[in-house]
């Protein structure tokens, strides 16, 4: 074994450059696979992983108790599939007056609960304490951050006489109930239904919930069971904004695992294939074959593990901070985004070198049967085939002959040749997607700013623990911000909760009056809502419930309902949220006013000015500049650049290290041609065109590979409905200079192999071999 | 052929005490040397006396530590590696023990590409090629690749690539070394042809066989310098 090290040890010094390539690639691709991982797992994991912190149930089920009883209840947890449960706990529905808290009215689904804690449905205290007494209730808040003391000390009169005093604010990430009050309590208000909550063993998709839920429930009395609402509903609901961007994320993750793949195999094969020579020393020497495969390993393993853990390390520390920009604006709740699991470096440290000693055992086992005679001559062994035919049919070209010349070398290797180019294909790939994906996003994020006007974003009653309401009343306020000087436009908003007819879950509907060019430019199908009646909502709202232009549906607001028409369709929007005009509002709640405003400012009007005007109309206004960017293009901006970035690197050390490995083999042929009178700069000529031919065929494959993997992503953001415009980025010019990022990656990679190759000394290459 | 011999004699190559050194060996220790047009040199010496290092000089391959070469009215210690390689393609051709050929290309291109290196056309560097090849004897080989070849074959297709650019210098490090000795003969015959219509010729090696049949000037290296010189007497 020590001949083997010395053996090794002596490649690996002879070959510093080659050694040191080979470790870059390895580090550049490992922190790209690392980067790539965490994405995946990040776009995904979230949810489930605070879930179970907090011992999520997986179906929330309520039940009517005049026909089944506490104990029924009670021995469903310990039917076969139950992992565990908690109830019954009584259930009743509050009416809550208009304006409550920060509720625009309706109903508050309250349920008697002594414990927070529990084998199912954690509960996390925000502020005050749990409900104890008789009178408490703690008030489900579900928004990030925290409501703030100030609101504590609320009360509500219920319709039955009792009043309830705000003791506490906490979250139920099963949303199991919006308030919560003592059992003692509960039992007061007479509750006519009981809540349980489960785990299942099995809870993998609705039906097998379903399946567990009704054998939970089996023997109970028919219709007892009233509603069940599966974890499933919540998590796609928690995760669509960071669902929607996971087919882009995806591909950037498979791009990034692919190039890499490709050039760790390109690189270490290379370096054995470029070995043959030496390989047929050593057997000359007295190595066995499996000595040699050793040496071999050996001396690529010392590259390979040092750069897969600084590349493990790289990754690690870079994951963090990328992940957090990327997901900022996407909304993942209590969840943290930005833990790298160890196991993703696991999967690296392991992985990295066994693909690295894949890649060099197969051309190592080759050698391992090449008799010595044939691997001491393989550099100069007579070749023919197909390539030999393209340099005769170039040589007789009018290209320059270093051109020429250049142009025919890929055709000597065309095994490396195809590697390297997919390299290029799969790097210029990624540079036309990442670029077409930022064009995209960028007229998207500039939606509704086509004008060219800030825009002052103006609510009342301030926010937190600041809440001094405003003198001005609703109607006032519009007209005191349309007379203000700059003031193109004025909208003002209204939030509510509404239901529709066959929805278990409220939807948010947003009334909107006064400036609506915005949906000039926000409207992809049909058209504004204008009458009453008439809504328009995102993609992912009309999908989710099979809606269409043209449908009708009923909604209902505290008791009054009005038939609308589903009239546009918006570029985005959440999947529970619709809009409307004031004219619905008027028709669901007459006395409503609206508690937002957008001023749209003109051209060039001074935005910090304005809404320090706007604050002066009244100490009850707050205005804030709108900014300018948008969650979603942050995320993908991010994504874009750092992979075009990563991968361009990679694609780059890929064709660097061929044209290194190319010069080394041609050593005494560039010697030759130079002493025939080759000049320094027609060397440096022919190699680069050795790869820019590459570079310009990998520009040609990969730009409509990117095109198409570009249209695949827009069309599958589920939140977005990108319009033609925003999806037709490409452009002859644009095209032109995609084709020469091509083209710009290969000679990038060339030019440093091809300049020292011009000045090498070429006295002694030619005698020696 | 391109030397005029009508012409008076003028010095071709002169080296002026020229020193190399890698390191700390002493590859040429003060070495001079004229050559005039027309003739025929050889360059004998125990192996590693610096035989190849004096022919690289004058090849511009290879700068001198110290002293001056000077090569058809060129100092080569004044030329950048562009000019070196300008001062090559039109003044030296080279041949070399292990022939030097591009496998991946077939003879006549082979030939042919020093001339393309200069722009001439691929269609006019052909022709010149095929006429070189067809002067010496490989003609129907111009299609073949170089490893398909035997070595007098390739080494006859080198000596025409060196011509192809009409060359003041031909310069030949151990032309016949790599050869068996009735190839060695043919290669020799080559040489001595082309010295009789005016080629200037300086050919390292160490066959004395070589040296006396081809050369009217011996010249003997021991340690980097001139040891001795004498003049033969042709026997072509
Ligand atoms: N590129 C080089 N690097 C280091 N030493 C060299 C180099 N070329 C030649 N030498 C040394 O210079 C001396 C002369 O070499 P060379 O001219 O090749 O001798 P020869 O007469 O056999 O052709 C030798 O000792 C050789 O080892
Ligand atoms: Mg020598």
């Amino acid at each position: 074994m020590s001949a083997v090290w010395t053996a090794s040890r002596a490649a690996v010094k002879r070959r510093r450059l080659q050694t040191f390539v080979i470790g870059l690639v390895v580090l550049c691709s490992t922190t790209t696979v690392l980067l790539a991982l965490a994405l995946l797992s990040a776009a995904s994991g979230p949810f489930d992983k605070a879930y179970a912190e907090q011992r999520g149930a997986h179906t929330v089920a309520t039940f009517d108790t005049t026909k089944v009883s506490q104990e029924q209840l009670a021995r469903t947890a310990r039917q076969p599939g139950v992992e565990t449960a908690a109830g019954p706990f009584g259930q009743t529905v509050v009416d809550i007056p208009k304006d409550w808290l920060w509720m625009a009215g309706g109903t508050l689904t309250v349920v008697g609960r002594a414990d927070p804690a529990g084998p199912v449905d954690r509960i996390e205290l925000l502020e005050g304490h749990w409900a104890t007494a008789p009178g408490e209730i703690v008030v489900n808040w579900s928004a990030q951050g925290s409501p703030g003391t100030a609101l504590l000390g609320t009360k509500l009169e219920t319709s039955g006489g009792t009043t309830l005093t705000v003791v506490g604010f906490a979250t139920s990430m099963s949303k199991s109930a919006s308030a919560w009050v003592t059992p003692e309590q509960m039992a007061a208000l007479h509750p006519s239904s009981a809540q349980m909550l489960y785990r299942f063993t099995d809870s993998s998709t609705e039906d097998r919930l379903s399946a567990s839920l009704a054998r939970a429930t089996t023997g109970l009395p028919k219709e007892s069971l009233t509603g069940a609402q599966t974890y499933l509903t919540l998590k796609q609901a928690f995760s669509a904004l960071a669902d929607s961007y996971l087919p882009f994320m995806t591909l950037f993750g498979i791009l990034g695992l692919l190039v890499s793949t490709l050039i760790v195999g390109n690189v270490v094969s290379g370096a054995v294939v470029s070995g043959y020579r030496h390989i047929g020393v050593l057997k000359a020497l007295g190595f066995t074959p499996s000595q040699v495969v050793a040496v071999y390993l050996t001396m690529l393993s010392v590259p390979a593990v040092v750069g897969c853990v600084l590349g493990t390390l790289a990754g690690n520390a870079l994951a963090r901070p990328i992940l957090k920009v990327a997901f900022t604006g996407i909304d993942v709740g209590r969840a943290s985004v930005g833990n790298i699991s160890p196991w993703l470096s696991v999967v690296c440290l392991v992985g990295m070198p066994a693909l690295v000693l894949l890649a060099a055992l197969v051309p190592a086992l080759r050698a391992h049967r090449l008799p010595a005679a044939r691997a001491i001559s393989a550099g100069g062994a007579p070749r023919a085939g197909r390539g030999l035919r393209v340099q005769r049919m170039l040589g007789a070209t009018r290209l320059p002959r270093p051109v020429s010349l250049g142009l025919g070398q890929p055709f000597a290797r065309p095994g490396r040749t195809l590697l390297t180019m997919a390299a290029i294909v799969l790097g210029v790939t990624t540079v036309t997607l990442s670029t077409g994906l930022t064009s995209t996003m960028v007229a998207y994020g500039n939606v509704g700013r086509e004008d060219g006007g800030a825009r002052i974003h103006v609510t009342t009653g301030g926010s937190g623990n600041d809440r001094t309401p405003s003198r001005l009343s609703d109607l006032q306020i519009e007209k005191r911000l349309r007379s203000l000087p700059g003031a193109e436009g004025v909208r003002a908003r209204a939030l509510s909760q509404v239901n529709m007819a066959g929805q278990t879950q409220p939807v948010f509907a947003d009334f909107y009056r006064g400036d609506d060019s915005l949906y000039d430019h926000t409207i992809v199908k049909g058209r504004a809502p204008s009458a009453a009646g008439e809504i328009v909502a995102g993609p992912a709202f009309l999908t989710q419930r099979g809606l269409k232009l043209g449908d009708r549906v009923t909604l209902e607001l505290n008791g009054r309902k009005i038939t609308a028409t589903v009239v546009g369709r918006l570029i985005e929007g959440d999947a529970r949220a619709l809009e409307a005009t004031w004219r619905t509002l008027a028709r669901l709640a007459p006395d409503a006013h609206a508690t937002e405003y957008t001023v749209r400012l003109a051209p060039g009007a001074d935005a910090r000015a304005h809404a320090e005007a706007v604050a002066a109309l009244d100490p009850g206004l707050h205005a804030s500049v709108m900014d300018s960017g948008n969650a979603g293009t942050a995320t993908v901006v991010t994504f874009s650049t750092v992979f075009t970035v990563l991968l361009t690197l990679v694609a780059s050390l890929g064709v660097f290290n061929t044209v290194l490995l190319n010069i080394r083999e041609r050593r005494r042929d560039l010697g030759m041609l130079k002493s025939i009178g080759m000049t320094p700069r027609q060397v440096v000529v022919m190699t680069v065109t050795s790869v820019a031919g590459l570079g310009a065929v990998g520009g040609l494959l990969g730009i409509p590979l990117g095109i198409v993997a570009h249209r695949l992503v827009v069309d599958n953001v589920g939140v977005v409905d990108f319009p033609a415009s925003m999806k037709d980025v490409w452009h002859a010019p644009q095209l032109a200079a995609m084709l020469m990022a091509g083209v710009a990656i290969a000679v990038l990679g060339a030019l440093v192999p091809a300049r020292s190759a011009a000045r090498m000394t070429i006295a002694s290459v030619l005698h020696t071999e | 052929m391109t030397t005029d011999h009508n012409s008076a004699r003028h010095v071709v190559v002169r080296l002026d005490g020229v020193h190399k050194e890698y390191g700390d060996a002493k590859a040429l220790d003060g070495l001079s040397l004229e050559i005039t047009a027309g003739d025929a040199v050889a360059v004998m010496g125990p192996s590693g006396c610096g035989k190849s290092t004096l022919l690289n000089m004058v090849a511009g391959l290879d700068r001198p530590t110290s002293g001056t070469v000077e090569v058809h009215g060129h100092d080569l210690g004044k030329l950048n590696e562009t000019g070196l390689a300008l001062f090559r393609r039109r003044n030296v051709g080279m041949i070399f023990q292990f022939f030097n050929l591009i496998d991946d290309l077939p003879v006549l291109d082979n030939v042919a590409l020093a001339a393309q290196l200069t722009g001439t056309p691929a269609r006019q560097a052909r022709r010149r090629a095929l006429e070189l090849l067809d002067e010496l004897g490989v003609a129907e080989r111009r299609n073949n690749y170089p490893a398909t070849l035997s070595g007098g074959e390739r080494q006859r297709v080198a000596v025409a690539r060196a011509l192809m650019n009409r060359p003041a210098l031909l310069l030949a490090d151990e032309p016949t070394g790599a050869l068996d000795s009735r190839s060695g003969e043919q290669v020799m015959d080559l040489l001595i042809d082309l010295n009789q219509i005016g080629q200037t010729l300086l050919i390292v090696t160490h066959d004395p066989q070589l040296a006396t049949r081809c050369a009217s000037r011996l010249i003997e290296v021991a340690d980097g310098r001139v040891a001795r010189e004498s003049t033969l007497e042709a026997t072509a």
